[in-house]
């Protein structure tokens, strides 16, 4: 079976990416919606720095935990 | 006067609060800190022994913070203190939504901005004053300003007189098609309000032009890939930019220099509006208008508002004026004026759409893939002319260096071009590419590092002449990665070695300089001017030193400038010292351009 490629992210994705936008409450709504949109759990703002027209963002998405069950471990038993 | 309470609600992290403390005695505040480790009630106890008008508090760890500073909002209210003091939250645990829900009256996230906290204390709106160039201060400055052109370096003088008389002699009357539509150019912006007028330029024009640049105008056919921007997204870019904004700092942390440049050419027009306001936003100082190579390789510009999918956006007068329209009255302006065939149309419609400084080199135009040397001769002069004309400096990039010619031979060219600006009356800027080239990977020169090779590349012109510096372009050319933040990274450091060197203008990449298969993102924008902003504030106002290495180094390449313009000027033909090689040879990786052979008359 083919492994999921999700599996393999040791432990978190980061989205690195600039919005356009009026405010830095506005950068936030976007940031949390953006994860959302890419259907990424509990994503959270690294970093953000808004200035005039747009906001500088990275936003997180810890897809395996210290003491999780790590998906990657089992993936490399199956093979 | 206000006294002001300063509380850590934290077990260690106090450095902030001893600042602010610092910082609000200075601005006249009577400012009380507790030390790490106090907690709510004690804050309360103190504020209302000292009858404090505000309370600022800190917290750097995450852990239980909801629950401490809700504590220490319930006890204010509580004991009656939040009647007549103010509760002011900070710190890296903090943000605006926690501060905003427990109920405090202020809260401090990101960078201390000193003006914030005295406006809270004081009750007032905010005046940002980030930076102390913002714009209402910042003037568009001038490059040139304050420099003689001075030769300290008579030998090197008197080579560059021999030289660039004979080239100006030798171009005297010659003209190309590209000169001739330049002149019929200028007629038709001087005669805009006629319709007729405008015909019968239009027809004289495209006599000089190729056929499918006739095929644009007669019949309106757009080259592949090209189509006209719509009015609504031109109307749109307005609608998102004419807002007031807040006053953008400058990359610098002390001085008024070096000048920070980027470049801009995404390909449309109104991605490089965002991209331009994004970096202007970010600190950038000026911007450079890249087009497309083909637009250099046809005899003929278009016209009207064009995008395309490509590298570089399409000149026209009409994409230039709505680029410029958008800038930041202190932004420069650089529109590249030695594009091939249209070098001398290139500098009349930037100066119509308002350029405030021109690129012109001659021989790094005139090889690699590049214009003719002859052709291009005769237009860069011409161009020099218009530069002069106009009142526009024009600045020399080097960048040969990358095609394999060892820096004394780029410098020697840059030279000629100075020496044939100031001919003609022009201000000219030279450009020492700082970077990591073949010629320097094959010859081992920067084996050991990166820092004597590039000091001395700077620190030779201060022996020659008393010139600005504008070290590009951009800096740290061949040292990139993909990886962003390594791309950052050789930037800043590049970037910040032309600061210690007192460098009037520095040309930055985005951390997307060595990513090839799209576009620049604005994000990669972002990352390399905070790096750089980062590096310049590392530094400060440092100068650097040449280590004695670095002094052999530019003593050779002193040297060895001086022979390469012996040489040129022992031709007695600049034109053919390009052909030949004299500067930059076959061997060095460098060939005469052939776009335009053939084509100058008289």
């Amino acid at each position: 079976m083919m492994t999921k490629a999700l599996d393999r992210v040791v432990d978190a994705i980061d989205i690195e990416t600039f919005l356009y936008c009026k405010s830095e409450d506005e950068a936030k709504e976007l940031a949390e919606s953006l994860a959302n949109e890419l259907h990424l759990p509990h994503g959270d703002i690294v970093f953000l720095e808004f200035k005039a027209w747009g906001a500088r963002v990275r936003i997180r998405s810890y897809i395996h935990h210290p003491g999780d069950h790590y998906r990657w471990m089992e993936t490399q038993e199956e093979k | 006067m206000k006294t002001v309470l300063l509380a850590p609600l934290d077990p260690v992290h106090d450095n902030a609060i001893k600042l602010i403390q610092r910082r609000l005695a200075e601005a006249g505040y009577e400012a009380i800190s507790m030390p790490p480790g106090t907690t709510p009630e004690e804050v309360v106890q103190k504020a209302l022994v000292h009858n404090a008008d505000t309370i600022l508090v800190s917290r750097t760890l995450g852990y239980k913070v909801g629950e401490i500073l809700s504590q220490l909002v319930d006890l204010a209210e509580a004991a009656g203190v939040r009647d007549q003091t103010r509760l002011g939250v900070g710190g890296m645990a903090i943000t605006k939504e926690i501060g905003t829900e427990l109920g405090f009256d202020g809260c401090f996230v990101g960078e201390l901005k000193m003006e914030e906290v005295i406006a809270f204390i004081e009750n007032r709106a905010s005046i940002s004053t980030d930076g102390a160039d913002s714009p209402n201060l910042r003037k568009k400055p001038d490059i040139t300003g304050g420099y003689t052109y001075e030769f300290f370096d008579p030998v090197i003088e008197k080579l560059l007189d021999q030289i660039s008389t004979q080239a100006i002699d030798w171009v005297g009357t010659k003209t190309t098609d590209g000169i001739e539509r330049a002149k019929i150019r200028t007629a038709m912006l001087e005669n805009e309000g006629s319709a007729s007028e405008r015909e019968k330029l239009l027809e004289q024009y495209l006599r000089y032009c190729d056929a499918d640049i006739q095929a644009f105008y007669r019949s309106r056919h757009l080259p592949s890939g090209v189509r006209w921007l719509e009015q609504s997204e031109i109307d749109g870019v307005s609608n998102l930019f004419n807002t007031s904004h807040e006053n953008f700092g400058s990359l610098r942390h002390v001085g008024s220099k070096p000048l920070f440049f980027s470049q801009y050419g995404t390909g449309c027009p109104v991605m490089d509006v965002l991209h331009i306001k994004v970096a202007e936003a970010w600190g950038i100082d000026g911007v450079f208008h890249f087009d497309p190579s083909w637009n250099a390789q046809r005899e003929g510009l278009l016209e009207g508002y064009l995008t395309h999918e490509h590298d570089g956006t399409i000149i026209t007068l009409e994409n230039l004026k709505f680029i410029h329209h958008f800038l930041e009255p202190y932004t420069l302006w650089n529109v590249r004026g030695h594009r091939g065939l249209n070098t001398p149309e290139t500098q009349v419609l930037g100066h119509a759409a308002g350029a405030d400084l021109f690129k012109i080199n001659i021989p790094y135009g005139s090889t690699g893939g590049g214009t003719d040397p002859a052709r291009l001769t005769v237009d860069g002069i011409y161009s020099l002319m218009l530069a002069s004309q106009y009142g526009i400096p024009f600045d020399i990039p080097g960048n040969d260096e990358l095609s394999g010619v060892p820096p004394y031979k780029t410098f020697a060219g840059i030279l000629i071009m100075m020496a044939l600006g100031l001919k003609l009356g022009a201000r000219p800027i030279p450009k020492p590419l700082l970077c990591y080239s073949p010629y320097m990977t094959i010859y081992g020169r920067m084996d050991d590092n990166m820092i004597d090779m590039n000091l001395a590349k700077l620190a030779v012109w201060r022996d020659i002449v008393d010139t600005p510096l504008w070290p590009g372009e951009p800096v740290g050319f061949m040292t990139h990665t993909p990886d962003r933040v390594q791309s950052a990274l050789q930037t800043s450091l590049h970037a910040t070695l032309a600061s210690t060197m007192g460098a009037d203008a520095v040309t930055i990449a985005s951390s997307d300089e060595a990513y090839s298969k799209g576009p620049i993102s604005v994000q990669a924008r972002v990352d390399t001017l905070r790096a750089v902003k980062d590096q310049l504030r590392f530094q400060g106002s440092v100068k650097a030193t040449l280590s004695p290495e670095a002094e052999l180094i530019k003593e050779e390449i002193h040297e060895k400038i001086t022979e390469t313009l012996q040489a040129v000027a022992e031709r007695g033909d600049f034109v053919a010292s390009i052909y030949e090689g004299l500067l930059g040879s076959k061997e060095d990786g460098l060939y005469p351009g052939r776009v335009g052979a053939g084509t100058v008359r008289g």
